[in-house]
């Protein structure tokens, strides 16, 4: 892109830069109104699967229904709680929306398209979705209300004791791709299954970490089946209790711009990311951001659809699965990865 | 220019979040203010082309050690007036811990820069470049060259995870109601239910 | 070498969205000012509770376990940051760098298992 800047006659300082802000708006607008579209279709999937039928007023199909429902909260009244902490009980929001963008910049739309094509890709992501949590602490204590701070503690310990399983996680995938850059990871899934399924879930070994990560996600992001932060019948409404107007929107979109960015993680890191599904030329005339997007939704719909199935855990199961069975299930997978790599490629 | 723009950016961040936690009234907001310091010392780092070292001191130090620090302050409702009481008593100790601290930056410093212990400068070529990038590199060298302080490393981590149950678990009261999920889900209709026929006018044992 | 231009953009990313959501959260505070939808009174503003004044101080003190378990992460996340380099250099590192790895592994499994038995990882 920089090159069509300084074809415009700029500089090539000033090309690059325009170029990079125009990419950075490219990344955080479409990502702004995905978010919106993607709450759309989490309502028409729980509908469907409930035999409703979901927003359907607002435009066609309902499809305008996010839009009106952003604009409502757009122009309501923001109350700051008296006693709260004000300077805190307002950065949270931001901070958790931040952070929520902020990983995307790493993402790999295509062979070319990334803004910040890194060395560390995938522990960048790692680090940054390690904030999350903060935001949620944030809001918790500087609301001053009981039940956010309930909630902010246990969303705190649920986020953290999930990062541990996801960080080995990580570990086994880039164990067979022997990079951390996110390119290079979905590059090395090319023709990995049988010399033409591209993706590394068609893997005996590498299958279950898919399922553990997918499970993880779920945990990390508090969807359900552990949305024990929102447990509406405990806690009212978690630590957004408090918060109204566009503040509480913005832990929505970030909430949902974090379940995008685990969808996105989960393409690159086991179904090959904007790789074609199959290593087949015809299908490489479609550009990847095509095939990125379609397994995003795909894996979004894998989302709505346990939602609108799963009944909620308890917290002491939540746990127990996180410490109990994915901790050890995870390490032992670090253990049986390398040491399959060890004798097969590293062997001399 | 953007380089040197960035690093007075990141080291005045750096320096002057770190006066916050010193200043700041609330313990809370002091903890903020130290990730802060961190968040930006992790700038400093990639801008000196560490970048894993960068990654992870956002990992550790801001994604698990400031969160545990962060619990610790919120949660144990700290009386923030006696904090403060002890602060006068405790001075006088601090600025020696700090001026011994500062002795020994300026004693590391001045002793790389007459050159007399092999630190290796910064171009890397002290440590002869293995891998590609420098995260291989630090692999290359921790799992090969430096193996055994690497095992001493795992062993403080076990005993620390150690000391951390020995001095904050308390042992479970006498009964506790444990779930056994396997013997939940193994449970089947016939263990559970009897199918009795009773004749009319006579009971059922129990 | 590290190609610090790939980092320039993160930065300016980190800028554009701390400005949109700053701008998320300020804005409509000015726009329910125009409105006329800022209208705030002494209920409004208390914390809430389900209808009645709170009892007592909503900061508590909290269960030991959830140090325990921050504790628990910072010493398994260390293990993860390990695990980093030494899974992308395991060609240069070989056979010693795997068995050096599943010692530490292993060490942090007693670790786990002494945990584990000590039932500071059972809530109930």
């Amino acid at each position: 892109m920089t090159e069509f800047f300084q074809s415009l006659g700029m500089n090539y300082e000033w090309a690059w830069f325009v170029a990079t802000i125009a990419g950075i708006l490219l990344i955080a607008l479409p990502l702004m109104l995905g978010v919106a579209m993607i709450i759309y279709m989490d309502r028409k999937v729980w509908a469907a699967i409930n035999l409703r039928r979901g927003p359907n007023v607002v435009g066609p199909f309902g499809l305008l229904q996010s839009f009106a429902d952003g604009l409502k909260v757009f122009l309501q009244e923001t109350i700051i709680p008296s006693a709260a902490n004000k300077g805190l009980f307002i950065i949270a929001p931001i901070l958790t929306f931040t952070v929520a963008l902020l990983a995307w910049a790493v993402i790999p739309f295509g062979p070319e398209a990334v803004l910040a094509d890194i060395n560390v890709g995938l522990l960048y992501i790692f680090a940054v979705s390690s904030l999350g949590v903060y935001g949620v602490v944030i809001s918790g204590w500087a609301s001053n209300s009981k039940y956010p701070f309930f909630s902010a503690m246990r969303a705190s310990a649920q986020m953290i004791s999930y990062e541990v399983s996801i960080g080995f996680i990580m570990v086994c995938v880039v164990l067979w791709a022997g990079s951390f850059n996110l390119n290079e990871i979905v590059l090395a899934q090319k023709g990995h299954g049988l010399g033409f399924v591209n993706g590394y879930f068609f893997n005996i070994l590498l299958f279950p970490i898919f399922v553990m990560f997918f499970i993880s996600a779920l945990a990390e992001t508090q969807r359900v089946p552990f949305d024990l932060t929102e447990a509406e019948s405990e806690l009212v409404a978690g630590y957004q209790t408090e918060y109204s107007s566009m503040s509480f929107a913005l832990f929505w979109l970030g909430e949902y711009a974090n379940i995008l960015l685990m969808c996105a993680l989960m393409s690159i890191l086991f179904f090959g990311g904007w790789l074609p599904p199959v290593d087949w030329e015809p299908l490489y005339v479609v550009p990847g951001i095509v095939w990125l997007l379609g397994k995003i939704v795909f894996f979004f719909f894998m989302f709505s659809w346990v939602m609108a199935t799963v009944p909620r855990y308890r917290y002491d199961q939540l746990m127990r699965l996180g410490w109990k069975v994915f901790l050890p299930l995870s390490l032992f997978f670090v253990f049986a990865v390398s040491g399959w790599l060890m004798l097969t490629r590293f062997a001399a | 220019m953007i380089h040197t723009l960035a690093f007075y950016l990141f080291a005045v961040l750096v320096i002057a979040s770190g006066a916050m936690v010193v200043l700041a009234r609330n313990p809370v907001h002091s903890v903020l203010w130290l990730i802060l310091a961190f968040f930006n010392a992790a700038g400093l780092m990639v801008l000196v082309g560490a970048e894993f070292i960068a990654m992870l001191l956002v990992i550790v130090y801001v994604g698990a050690v400031a969160v545990l620090f962060l619990f610790v302050v919120m949660m144990l409702n700290i009386d923030f007036a006696e904090l403060r009481a002890g602060f006068i008593r405790n001075a006088p100790l601090g600025a020696v811990i700090a001026l011994i601290l500062l002795a020994e930056l300026v004693l590391g410093v001045g002793a790389y820069r007459v050159g007399i212990i092999e630190l290796g400068t910064p171009d890397g070529s002290a440590a002869p470049l293995l891998g590609e990038s420098n995260i291989e590199n630090i692999g290359a060298l921790l799992y090969g060259r430096y193996l055994f302080l690497f095992e001493m490393a795992g062993i403080i981590l076990l005993v620390a995870m150690i000391g951390a149950i020995v001095l904050t678990h308390r042992e479970s009261r006498a009964h506790r109601a444990h779930q056994n999920i396997g013997k939940q889900v193994a449970r089947r209709p016939d263990d559970a239910t009897e199918m009795k026929r009773p004749e009319v006018g006579q009971g059922v044992e129990l | 070498m590290v190609d610090l231009t790939q980092y320039l953009p993160i930065l300016l990313f980190l800028g554009v969205a701390v400005g949109l959501s700053a701008l998320f959260v300020f804005l409509p505070m000015g726009v329910s000012r125009l409105t006329g939808a800022h209208n705030p009174d002494a209920e409004k503003l208390s914390e809430y509770e389900c209808g009645f004044p709170a009892f007592e101080e909503p900061r508590d003190r909290f269960d030991v376990r959830f140090y325990l378990i921050a504790i628990l992460f910072i010493v398994f996340d260390l293990e993860a940051a390990f695990l980093f380099p030494w899974a992308v250099s395991l060609d240069l590192t070989g056979w010693p760098g795997w068995i050096t790895m599943m010692t530490f592994l292993v060490e942090l499994l007693i670790g786990l298992a002494y945990v584990w038995k000590k039932g500071a990882l059972d809530w109930e």
